[in-house]
């Protein structure tokens, strides 16, 4: 009985712990802390030519975003 | 039975939406619960979005999640980027959530809180998430397209450069406007001016260590850019308590209005890591937190809402915007109903990142049901206020009077009772100077804001503190727009140019940046200067045309989307974007007639001109002022030539389209629409 209790608290705790993860992941998306991950990865799968240092990559979003309406009213 | 209680359940939302609006719409009396403007607004939402939104996306738009995205299709990790549909919500509402749903509606509160909040929930529903969504829609059928680019496609050539015009257009008024929202909120108040100047080095600082030391790692920048904008709230106070210092930081609307023109071409013109990057992803941040805390200290506080449903000022003589409740609470309104901006970000970035057709619905439509949301919170803000205290910070000194004594006697006199004493009380417990004059919606959405805050946490104590975070807030959100409008607009100013002169149009020669740079704060800052110096206040002048240029653009919006969806064969439903278009088009155009036409001289632009003029003929002005009137008459007739050729250049636009329409409906022209062809999705269906 308390060996089940012990498991399904730790069930509990993995899935917290997961889905804490989970939000920090889309957070840091959603804030464009992971943009250059994101952009290695995609590098790496080989649609790109020479892959952007993470300084590089930074400026040259910041250049398009910026160019562009990306602030409404 | 699941069914069965499903529906139970949408029965009760929808009844328990019907009794918030039946409540509100029919309150008379005491103080009412904001409770009760969330529980109508929510509730409206969840079954707009339920029904309304469902059907659009089934009959009208048939989304395929079949169908391959611009994002999976051209997936590089830097423009088309698969992006969670959570994510890119955060995303796309925090482009569109702009200072225009919080200013709008503290402005048109003068109608009292009745035909505000009704209609940013029923515009919302049936045009503004319309709007976004089917906008949307469209970019993503078509690679991500500008709406200019589907303008010229789907409508004609034309078409597409009027649009563009129109859009530089409206952005210049809007930098003007959005300006002398913050002008008035910064005016003698030495504290807020220096917690919002205090915000460029902290900008820098963060631009700098985003740049050379931890590129890209926006979160650890922006924790300690949020930590010291704080920091610098409340060293603002110590600022306001020292003379010598407050001196420094005490200033009036001309030297506002010029440091506000030198940092929008200071923004434009360095490069954008260095300052306009690092204050946006401060304001990302901040707007997020003070939005959910003002929903969290509403529901919290529970304030009651003291405006009456109704004011006097529904006849068109509102001392805050003159005009009579139609045209001008809608035109007012703007944003937080339906803003035609809101169609550039839906034809911008977002349909770059979406990974299915189907996730169109919950980002287009529910955003803005979102940013409809941040509208009547704003709203019941503004109304938590006593109308007479609402009515003092709003009115400028021409129409209620220079003294505090006249000014409360005339407020008094509407059956709004207030006190001078009061509003000094006011201003000293919130740490200013004064209150009274401060139109612009800012001020009075921050005396709300800080009310509901004082009571969540720290009372009276921290009213002041918190009144000068609501105002940095505001500030910091409409500088953001500011700095990075003045930007595009460089890049549409170097664009126009470069076709005369081609060297002009390269985006990195240093000299064309600078032309560009200046040419465009130049033209916003001749709007925001001609604000500040109008006897009348500025705001009566330039938000109408503020909402009636944003107003117009979404139009444009649902000009083009309803071709688009005649030219897929939609005609019998037809009427989801039809309705909202013609419904604008009636709103602009007569609220346009009555700004350019009307013998209120309170309303038209040329009857005001024109009184003046007769009172220099007349030799009523004395002499020393005859130079300031004419200035203010040859503002008050480009008001009118502006607002005369944004109409024009709109129904130019119909007229195109009908064109169209009429060929393709009663002539059986066939309709080339110019969608990228159907490619199957390769990702499993829970991907």
């Amino acid at each position: 009985m308390r060996g089940r209790a012990k498991t399904e608290k730790r069930k509990w705790k993995i899935g917290l712990r997961a889905a804490i993860a989970k939000l920090w992941q889309g957070f840091r998306e959603w804030s464009g802390d992971a943009a250059y991950e994101r952009y290695a990865s995609c590098a790496e799968r080989g649609r790109e030519g020479r892959v952007l240092s993470r300084e590089e990559f930074y400026v040259e979003q910041l250049q398009k975003k910026y160019s562009r309406v990306s602030r409404c009213c | 039975m699941k069914r069965l209680l499903g529906i139970g359940a949408w029965v009760v939302v929808a009844a328990l939406g019907a009794l918030g609006l039946a409540t509100i719409a029919l309150h008379r009396g005491e103080g009412l619960s904001a409770t009760w403007f969330v529980l109508a607004a929510v509730c409206s939402y969840l079954v707009a979005y339920r029904l309304y939104s469902a059907f659009i996306a089934a009959k009208l738009l048939t989304l395929d999640n079949t169908r391959a995205t611009p994002a999976e299709r051209h997936d590089d990790g830097r423009d088309f980027v698969p992006t969670n549909k959570w994510v890119l919500f955060g995303h796309h509402f925090a482009a569109i959530a702009g200072p225009g749903p919080l200013v709008g509606p503290t402005l048109a509160a003068q109608f009292g809180y009745l035909p505000g909040t009704l209609w940013l929930i029923a515009g919302a529903a049936f045009a503004g998430c319309v709007q976004d969504f089917v906008i949307l829609f469209c970019s993503i059928r078509r690679d991500g397209k500008t709406l200019g680019e589907m303008a010229k496609d789907e409508v004609s050539k034309r078409g597409g450069t009027i649009a563009g015009l129109a859009v530089l257009a409206i952005m210049i008024i809007l930098l003007g406007v959005v300006a002398l929202v913050i002008v008035n909120a910064l005016k003698s108040s030495p504290w807020a001016t220096f917690t919002l100047a205090m915000t460029i080095p902290i900008a820098l600082l963060l631009g700098v260590y985003l740049r050379f030391f931890r590129p890209g790692r926006v979160i650890e920048a922006s924790v300690i850019g949020v930590a010291l904008v704080m920091f610098a709230v409340v060293a603002g106070q110590w600022v306001a308590d020292s003379p010598a210092w407050a001196a420094k930081f005490t200033m009036g609307g001309v030297t506002l209005a010029f440091a506000l023109i030198a940092y929008g071409f200071a923004a434009s013109a360095l490069p954008v890591w260095l300052l306009l990057a690092p204050r946006d992803y401060l304001s990302a941040f901040i707007k997020a937190g003070a939005i959910f805390s003002l929903a969290a200290g509403i529901l919290l506080v529970r304030p009651h809402v003291l405006m009456p449903p109704l004011t006097r000022f529904v006849d068109g003589s509102g001392p805050v915007f003159a005009g009579k409740i139609f045209p001008f609470c809608f035109i007012t309104i703007a944003c937080g109903a339906i803003s035609g901006f809101h169609s550039l970000i839906s034809s911008g970035t977002t349909p770059k990142m979406i990974q299915r057709e189907g996730q169109a619905r919950f980002i287009g439509y529910g955003a803005m049901l979102l940013e409809s949301f941040v509208g009547v919170m704003a709203m019941v803000a503004a109304c938590a206020m006593t109308p007479g205290v609402y009515f003092a910070i709003n009115s400028p000194a021409t129409v209620v009077g220079a003294t505090p004594e006249a000014a409360a006697a005339t407020i008094s006199s509407w059956g709004y009772p207030l006190e001078a004493g009061t509003m000094a009380q006011l201003a000293h417990s919130v740490g200013e100077q004064t209150l009274w004059n401060r139109a612009g919606g800012a001020p009075s959405l921050a005396v709300g804001m800080a009310h509901i805050f004082s009571r969540t946490i720290g009372g009276d104590r921290l009213l002041s503190i918190w009144y000068h975070f609501a105002i940095m807030f505001e500030a910091l959100f409409i500088l953001t727009v500011l700095d990075a409008g003045t930007r595009v607009g460089r890049f549409m100013v170097q664009e126009l140019l470069g076709r005369v002169w081609k060297p002009i149009g390269r985006m990195n020669w240093y000299p064309a940046i600078v032309l560009s740079s200046g040419l465009i704060v130049a033209m916003w800052g001749y709007f925001l200067y001609q604000g500040v110096v109008d006897p009348l206040g500025g705001i009566n002048s330039l938000w109408p045309l503020f909402g009636i240029s944003n107003q117009l653009l979404a139009a444009v919006a649902l000009v083009v989307a309803t071709t688009i969806l005649l030219k897929m064969g939609k005609l019998r439903w037809i009427w989801v974007t039809l309705v909202p278009m013609a419904w604008l088009v009636v709103i602009t155009m007569t609220a346009s007639y009555q700004k350019i036409f009307s013998a209120n001289p309170r309303i038209g632009f040329l009857s005001y001109a024109n009184g003046l003029a007769a009172q220099i003929a007349a030799g009523k002005i004395p002499a020393a002022k005859i130079g300031e009137m004419q200035r203010v008459i040859f503002n008050q007739r480009l008001d009118a030539v502006v607002t005369a050729v944004l109409a024009v250049m709109f129904l130019v636009l119909l007229v195109e389209a009908l064109v169209q329409w009429y060929a393709i409906l009663a002539r059986g022209k066939e309709a080339k629409l110019h969608e990228t062809p159907y490619v199957a999705t390769q990702w499993a269906e829970g991907d």
